[in-house]
């Protein structure tokens, strides 16, 4: 068994590792469901914005690194120097200005409002009372919230999002950026003339790195001269396919056969595991060992400065979400060090489960019989020995149900690790969407993923469980 | 030698030892009897430390019995069979049996399984050995735990009320396998509510009430001439029923 714990860890060292090797590079975050700006395409994130960075990072002699997360958490990637720089048509404003430094502006962008063809909104006049649909955090969504203030605004975490929701009646509107807007209209859908604001684009730099800002704006003004931006811009105009009649089989066809797809689907699934088992194994280590300290301080009156940190802890983890304590240990405590985002799943994911693991043990251990223990101890058993041979094995078998639960939450759980850039199932899904345009069946397959996982779970729950009770076949 | 010098234990403010007496020699086959609550278990318990004593002394061979770390070895020397068998459910038959002399190196592990199935065979349950405490009766589980007690070569053994959880038609089995231990000269103190058995079984029979000891003496004197009140109150009683 130890063995096989051993190989089990040091097959994780060896996957976290070996997605993180050491070289010079310059890390960029993004997020790359912006065409034609950042996008997947080949599973690879391509756009305007990731030429401009190129030209950068080969200005500085290094290799350019992408990091997909959320639009909302790029200036804290920044501002934290998890990311050297932030480009996702980041829009100028005094706010963001405050929190990181711009770089010149390399392109205007109009916010436009997108309609449906058959929509009675023919003016800006006419959005009063109206509900309108914004990515949060974007330009949009501070200009709508400060100047509009009888407009219902509904803040999608991606503009994606957004427009399934004006496509399904459920907003009139979607207020967004030009030039994304026009790639993504359809038969169905159009663009109100009148722009509403004219905002630019810069990329953010965080204020410790004077440095690289000034290379950055070199480059851009290099750029913009000779006419480079306006080039690259072309060239990634129009890439999206939409075709609005295709068939079931073209969408299933398109959402993972075309371009590939599938591969961010067995990445996600990947490194879901990874983060599950991880997490769990940590878990049981922590949990365990909490239980142990609360055990011996109940039965025994012993380490009451450890059982009052246990306490604690446990308080703490089961009292906040887990996704602020993944930010916070990503952000907070990491934010310095340039550790992988697997190995921060990991602890973060490990330390939530711990915690709930530790109250289920410790039930489980007070649901052993007293008369066992005292046959230990009327045998000249020690203390350890009734433990670990008859309480804990007792207990495991009592609580398998419940931490079975708690195994199959966390598996789910670990999607919420996409708001530090893990590319898990969920964020994969996105991935996919972000490039066809439609949930349907990245969301399908992947509930369906995560529903053969819990069903394996379940099934060897089910064998432990079976081979505990000493049931004969 | 088992001495036992003004034991008192009081829980709370509850006093249910109030200061015990007692020699036992060695090879004696001593019953406690007396009304539910009289601290006839506590007592028993009292004597291995899984009650520990409020007041008074323990000595086992001159040596004191003490929550220190000498408690262990003590303990080993003292075997006990308690009410509720007590068997490890998550270990079989085999298991339950040399778990502890094996762990704690007093016998290696052959020779453990060996003496096991010796004594398995005396009672007929060798081809139980396998056998989880979950798919045995009362009575075998009752023989197991007291063979398991056993193995560890105790120098006296302590009853908690042996027959008390077992069917009618399976006293008799446990009670079989206790008189052959007697045999062996093994000193018993036994805790029961068995009469009959206590009557014909024992050699000397203590009465407590109240947290004390009443009367002692031959099982003879107990139950065919008890002088004191409360003892012949107590034996109507039981008579009645």
């Amino acid at each position: 068994m130890k063995k096989r714990i051993i190989l089990l860890i040091s097959l994780l060292c060896f996957l976290i590792t070996g997605c993180n090797e050491e070289k010079e590079k310059l890390v960029l975050a993004t997020e790359a469901s912006f065409a034609p700006f950042e996008y997947y395409q080949e599973n690879n994130i391509v756009g305007v914005d990731i030429d401009i960075a190129r030209e950068i990072a080969k200005e500085l002699g290094m290799e350019l690194e992408i990091k997909d997360v959320y639009f909302d958490s790029i200036i804290n990637e920044v501002k934290t120097g998890k990311s050297d720089i932030g480009a996702a048509g980041i829009s100028y404003t005094e706010e963001r200005s405050r929190e990181v430094n711009f770089t010149i502006n390399y392109m205007d962008a109009k916010q436009v409002l997108v309609i449906r063809k058959n929509s009675n909104i023919k003016k800006i006049d006419d959005l009063f009372k109206k509900k309108i649909a914004v990515q949060l955090g974007t330009v949009a969504d501070d200009y709508l919230t400060s100047n509009y203030p009888n407009i219902e605004i509904i803040r999608e975490k991606k503009f994606l999002a957004a427009i399934e929701d004006l496509i399904d009646y459920k907003v009139d509107g979607v207020l967004m950026d030009e030039i994304p807007a026009k790639e993504l209209l359809n038969d169905n859908l159009m663009i109100l003339d009148e722009p509403l604001v004219v905002d630019h684009y810069g990329m953010v730099i965080s204020k410790n790195n004077q440095e690289l800002l000034d290379v950055c704006n070199k480059v851009i003004t290099r750029l913009k001269e000779e006419g480079k931006i306006d080039e690259m811009l072309l060239s990634h105009m129009g890439i999206t396919t939409k075709k609005d009649n295709k068939s079931l089989y073209d969408k299933f066809y398109d959402s993972i056969i075309y371009d590939s797809r599938y591969i961010f689907i067995l990445e996600g699934l990947r490194n879901t595991l990874i983060i599950a088992i991880g997490a769990v194994i940590l878990g049981v280590i922590i949990g365990t060992t909490m239980a142990i300290i609360r055990n011996v301080h109940d039965t025994k009156g012993k380490f009451k400065i450890l059982n009052y940190l246990a306490r604690t802890y446990i308080t703490v983890i089961r009292g906040t979400p887990s996704i602020l304590q993944l930010m916070i240990i990503y952000y907070v405590i990491f934010k310095t060090s340039n550790v992988s985002i697997i190995l921060v799943g990991i602890l973060s994911f490990g330390i939530n489960s711990g915690a709930y693991v530790a109250e289920i043990v410790r039930g489980g251990i007070n649901s052993v019989s007293e008369g066992q223990k005292e046959a230990g101890f009327a045998l000249g058993l020690s203390y350890l020995q009734v433990m670990k041979h008859i309480v804990i094995p007792n207990a495991l078998r009592n609580i398998l149900p419940a931490l079975g639960n708690e195994f199959i939450t966390l598996v789910k759980e670990t999607s919420v690790g996409a708001y530090i850039g893990i590319v898990e199932l969920t964020k994969a899904s996105d991935i996919i969407a972000s490039r066809t345009y439609d949930y349907f069946f990245p969301l399908m397959i992947i509930a369906l993923i995560y529903l053969c996982i819990t069903l394996v779970l379940t099934k060897i729950f089910a064998k432990i469980e079976k081979r505990l009770n000493h049931v004969r076949n | 030698m088992l001495e036992i010098k003004n034991l008192k234990k009081n829980f709370g403010k509850k006093k249910v030892l109030k200061g015990i007496n007692l020699t036992i020699e060695k090879g004696e086959l001593v019953g406690i009897i007396g009304p539910s609550g009289c601290g006839k278990s506590t007592f028993l318990r009292s004597i291995n430390y899984l009650e520990k004593p409020s007041f008074g002394h323990i000595l086992l061979d001159g040596i004191e019995i003490r929550d220190n770390d000498k408690l262990r070895l003590m303990r080993r020397r003292i075997g006990m069979v308690f009410q509720q068998f007590n068997l490890f459910s998550n270990m079989n038959v085999l298991d339950n049996i040399i778990f502890a002399p094996v762990t704690l190196n007093i016998m290696s592990k052959e020779s453990a399984i060996k003496k096991a199935r010796e004594m398995l065979k005396k009672i007929n349950l060798l081809d139980k050995e396998k056998f989880y405490p979950n798919e045995l009766s009362g009575g075998q589980k009752q023989r197991v735990a007291i063979i398991r007690t056993l193995l560890m070569e105790p120098e006296i053994i302590l009853f908690d009320e042996p027959t008390s959880a077992l069917d009618p038609e399976m006293i008799g089995e446990v009670t079989n396998l206790m008189r052959e231990i007697a045999k062996t000269k093994m000193t018993m103190i036994i805790v029961s509510h068995e009469m009959h058995f206590i009557k014909n079984f024992c050699t000397r029979v203590l009465f407590m009430d109240d947290g004390k000891i009443i009367e002692d003496g031959s099982s003879k004197e107990i139950f065919n001439h008890p002088k004191d009140e409360r003892l012949k109150t107590f034996l109507s009683k039981i008579k009645n029923i």
